[in-house]
């Protein structure tokens, strides 16, 4: 499974990378890390992932309008948001874009493992 | 002056205390809010990062910690990359948490930038009022500062 991460944070996208290797997710291969939703798209384009980590607010273009056009160039993509924004209108706006489901900042290790294992899940 | 009630500025303190709580499991303990007095220095440690806030509510949030601080959190992390980029982008990541959390308080009509970072203060750092709230936090033995600097936009 092809895996974008995408956050305008290197810390917070180096610990996904890291995290993405755990055993619990098997055949995880990150094919490229993006630091707004310009870059993401581009990669996107390039690599086609199955599986995208996208963080909301980012500079250039936000992770709402990168998940909308993410999903219109593949509609079988799965988005998992990952975000500090905690207000219920955010989250149901990135889900009616088309992720798949949100998991709010911080997160713990084990957090991030479940809610891709549960959003990858045939 | 900030106009802020003091359960709003609650929002901000249980945050910072969630947010290491969370990721260390070892809670950061606030020693006090106060709001600063006029004259006085904003305390400022070796990187700060810094959220406008706009929308509803006007101003910023800034936490400034120290480098100790920091790569303590990051190896926590299991984050092996201690350089002074990382230690920016982390405390900038953090006052970026910290203010996206609040939003579950404040709504979405609280809009906040991506985060500015810098090693000491922040050039500029005057958002226009005179005496934002001074939130001193302690997590293991180090102290830090997170300045909630936000009033409702007119």
């Amino acid at each position: 499974m092809k895996l974008l991460i995408v956050d305008d944070s290197n810390v917070i996208r180096q610990r996904i990378a890291r995290l993405a290797a755990d055993a619990r997710l098997p055949n995880m291969d990150i094919v490229g890390q993006a630091r707004n939703g310009a870059e993401a798209l581009l990669m996107f384009q390039r690599e086609k992932p199955d599986v995208v980590t996208m963080d909301l607010t980012m500079p250039e273009l936000g992770g709402v309008e990168a998940t909308e056009q993410m999903v219109a160039l593949k509609n079988d993509v799965v988005i998992l948001v990952v975000s500090a924004l905690s207000d219920k209108p955010t989250a149901l706006r990135a889900l009616k874009k088309g992720a798949q489901g949100f998991l709010y900042k911080p997160f713990t290790d084990d957090q991030l493992v479940t809610a891709l294992q549960e959003v990858v899940r045939p | 002056m900030s106009d802020l009630k003091e359960e709003e500025i609650k929002v901000f303190t249980d945050a910072v205390a969630h947010y290491f709580g969370q990721l260390t499991r070892e809670p950061a303990a606030v020693r006090g809010a106060y709001l600063e007095r006029e004259g006085e220095a904003t305390p400022v440690y070796d990187f700060s990062g810094r959220i406008m806030v706009t929308g509803q509510y006007r101003g910023s949030v800034t936490l400034s910690a120290p480098r100790a601080m920091i790569r303590h959190l990051l190896v926590a992390l299991h984050e092996t990359d201690q350089s002074e980029d990382n230690l920016r982008d982390t405390v900038g990541e953090l006052a970026n948490t910290l203010a996206g959390n609040a939003r579950k308080y404040f709504g979405e009509n609280m809009e906040i930038s991506v985060p500015v970072t810098a090693a000491g203060a922040i050039p500029g750092s005057d958002t226009g009022r005179d005496r934002p709230y001074v939130i001193m936090v302690n997590w293991k033995t180090y102290n830090a500062s997170l300045v909630v600097d936000i009033e409702r936009a007119s």
